[in-house]
């Protein structure tokens, strides 16, 4: 098939652009996603759309291409542009702005009536092109369900009519949350159709990542709105295995640090709440309508203050893991517990004097605090895990890092 | 549906194109300059030809054939999205229009998403204070023109200042916007939640007076190892930093990331989180603050 730079399914193109946004670091040779061929062909096309963003290295391994993207100066999130790229036919076009002109005028317009002047269109510009009423009739009821035209019957007769509906949203306000707000790539369609305004707002730890899993993102929230099943088809990139699960979706959590996006949804076949990758679902098939919904979104708000991230790993056991750390700090460094304060999320922050604080929390998973505690390294007077090989590991990692830079004898 | 052509960059050059041919022919040129600011590329040889050839019988000798300019009405999934948003506490700041397609239902709402590891104490957008001087620096950007803040800074001292807006920077993690403004020899930031007041004065903000603060000045180099999937939540943690990655070794990268030296002390406590799977290299000054924390730490 002849080379495009539009393309049909956006799965195609999503890991290379994480491989490209992410990592950065692969030549052509080491791409495993698909052929040398089809690596080319992508490439290509994601260089016609984002071809500012774009690096290029020379390694012992090849050529390597990457986004170079500091997300802090840009007003837009640049791989939007990927969601613009969808494919179509020249009758699709061509039937999009001839119907849309025929209902411009704001009236009911006849099914018979709109296949007559589609042809008047034709015939007047002299195009050997003609659609025949079943492709105009498919047309019109995809741009029904979409919700751009709506449909009345009356008797026999079909008419269709434009709905008209304009949207009241400042420019900065939407310029602000096609960018914060999930989903923004759908701003970003509404502020192509803007006149060009002066963007007022930029955005620092702005993670970008999560826009290539907006369509999983789109259908998981249809589906809560729903209160359905959906089954997932899941990806694990180690072992290159795809899998099928049946689930109840029931939030999204988002990580401001890291940008990633997670599911957290009970899972039929495990029989309980469990967490799920955004980027590692490659598909969302909507179900049957879950009359427990509600009850396991109650569970889930249940739980939640013993959740320090996202993990559930250790639920089911019957002791919750306790992690409590004190710092000591200085006259001077007073923000260190107002750091604790702002930062302690399901915590409790306890001042002991003016220079030192105590931090405890009881969470299922007490691994995922251990990134946040590093932070306050060379203020920790004593640190304790519930769970002992945690402890540990924690104390070995602090010995290796001694050793790494050099600091005493790393014993 | 979220991946349609009726979003696409062609549908909407298109649109453009036919509208620029609505009242007299178009000029290849016009045409081809529509094309490169709307679509990509590689856009020019594939929209063109099709446009000319009758592949899409739309324009006959520049002039488009349809009647009235391209109409594209809002989808339902953009409605829902618009109704998502006008549930959002921060759409105030922009103004009292916050009722947007109330016969819809709502794409997601706050029970169904969550930032989990968003700081508490961000910026309070229920105040009418706040909201107040939001929009006068809103207007003060969109104007260009200069302000007198009333700001109370973390030791709680007042002091007034006169300051040119440029733009405003959002804050995911912190929750919270800062005022950027412009001026020589160094821009200024001040977080919106500290200014008390801000008032008009005379004068222009022009566009030759502007130094962007937040341009990344600095670079930390460190070598990983790819253990306990430490790459993968290195480089997604940093992934909104411009940098550079390089394979040593089956197991071993060097990552070069390129910064704003104000946030020197946030990339250090950033880069001490991963533990020993990190080792800076480079600069000096960078492995000496990393040194610093860990002998303090031996100390205590």
């Amino acid at each position: 098939m002849a080379y495009s730079e539009l393309i049909k399914n956006f799965n195609r193109i999503r890991e290379y652009m994480r491989e490209f946004y992410v990592y950065g670091f692969k030549s052509r040779e080491q791409f495993t996603v698909g052929s040398a061929r089809s690596y080319d062909n992508e490439r290509r096309r994601v260089e016609s759309w984002l071809g500012d963003c774009m690096s290029f290295r020379r390694s012992p391994d090849g050529k390597n291409v990457f986004f170079s993207i500091d997300s802090r100066a840009y007003y837009h999130n640049p791989l939007y542009k990927a969601w613009k790229a969808k494919s179509f036919t020249d009758g699709d076009i061509t039937l999009h702005f001839i119907l849309m002109d025929i209902l411009s005028g704001g009236q009911d317009v006849l099914f018979s009536r709109i296949v007559e002047e589609v042809d008047d269109y034709l015939t007047q510009y002299g195009s050997d092109k003609m659609f025949d009423e079943s492709t105009i009739r498919k047309k019109l009821k995809e741009y029904v369900e979409c919700g751009i035209i709506s449909m009345k019957k009356e008797g026999r007769s079909v008419s269709y009519r434009l709905c008209e509906a304009s949207d009241t949203l400042s420019d900065e306000a939407l310029d602000f949350f096609s960018e914060v707000a999930p989903l923004g790539v759908i701003g970003s369609y509404l502020l192509d159709k803007r006149k060009p305004h002066r963007e007022i707002t930029t955005f620092k730890h702005h993670y970008i990542t999560g826009t290539m899993d907006s369509e999983v993102l789109c259908e998981l929230f249809l589906c809560m709105g729903r209160k359905c099943f959906a089954t997932l088809k899941t990806i694990d990139r180690r072992h290159g295995e795809e899998y099928l699960r049946e689930i109840v979706p029931l939030k999204i959590m988002i990580s401001a640090q890291s940008g990633r996006q997670y599911l957290l949804a009970y899972s039929a076949e495990l029989g309980k709440i469990t967490t799920y990758r955004l980027d590692n679902i490659a598909q969302v098939k909507a179900g049957e309508v879950c009359p427990e919904f509600d009850n396991y979104r109650e569970e889930l708000s249940r739980i939640s203050d013993r959740i320090w991230g996202v993990s559930l790993k250790n639920r089911g056991s019957e002791e919750l893991e306790r992690v409590e750390f004190t710092l000591r700090y200085s006259d001077d460094e007073q923000f260190i517990y107002r750091r604790l304060l702002r930062e302690k999320r399901v915590g409790r922050v306890e001042r002991l004097d003016k220079n030192s604080a105590r931090f405890s929390c009881e969470v299922y998973d007490s691994s995922e605090l251990i990134p946040w505690i590093r932070t306050f390294i060379c203020r920790i007077v004593d640190v304790h895990f519930s769970n002992q090989e945690l402890e540990e590991q924690f104390r070995s990692d602090l010995l290796s890092m001694y050793e790494m830079y050099g600091v005493g004898d790393g014993e | 549906m979220m991946f349609s052509e009726l979003y696409s960059a062609y549908y909407n050059a298109v649109a453009a194109i036919l509208n620029e041919a609505q009242g007299g022919a178009i000029s290849d040129e016009k045409l081809r300059e529509i094309i490169e600011k709307h679509a990509f590329t590689e856009s020019v040889l594939n929209i063109e030809p099709a446009l000319k050839n009758g592949d899409w019988p739309l324009i006959k000798d520049g002039i488009s054939v349809l009647k009235h300019e391209p109409a594209m009405p809002l989808t339902t999934i953009q409605k829902r999205w618009l109704r998502a948003i006008s549930m959002d506490r921060r759409l105030k700041l922009f103004g009292d229009d916050t009722e947007l397609f109330p016969e819809v239902e709502p794409l997601f709402t706050q029970e169904d998403v969550e930032v989990f590891d968003r700081f508490l104490d961000g910026d309070d957008y229920g105040d009418e204070n706040y909201r107040e001087n939001f929009r006068i620096i809103l207007d003060a950007i969109k104007n260009r023109y200069p302000l007198r803040l009333k700001v109370c800074d973390r030791r709680g001292n007042r002091y007034d200042k006169i300051v040119r807006p440029w733009h405003l920077e959002y804050s995911e993690k912190d929750d919270k916007f800062r005022l950027i403004t412009s001026g020589k020899p160094y821009p200024g930031a001040y977080n919106l939640g500290r200014i008390i007041s801000c008032k008009r004065v005379n004068g222009r903000v022009s566009e030759a007076s502007v130094d962007m603060a937040g341009t990344p000045d600095r670079s930390v180099t460190f070598e990983l190892t790819d253990e306990r999937r430490a790459l993968e939540r290195v480089l997604m943690h940093f992934a909104h930093l411009k940098k550079e990655v390089e394979r040593l070794g089956d197991n071993n990268y060097r990552v070069t990331l390129h910064y704003d030296g104000d946030d020197e002390a946030e990339m250090v406590i950033r880069i001490l989180s991963f533990g020993p799977v990190i080792h800076v290299v480079e600069p000096k000054e960078f492995v000496e603050l990393i040194r610093e924390r860990l002998m303090r730490q031996r100390s205590v």
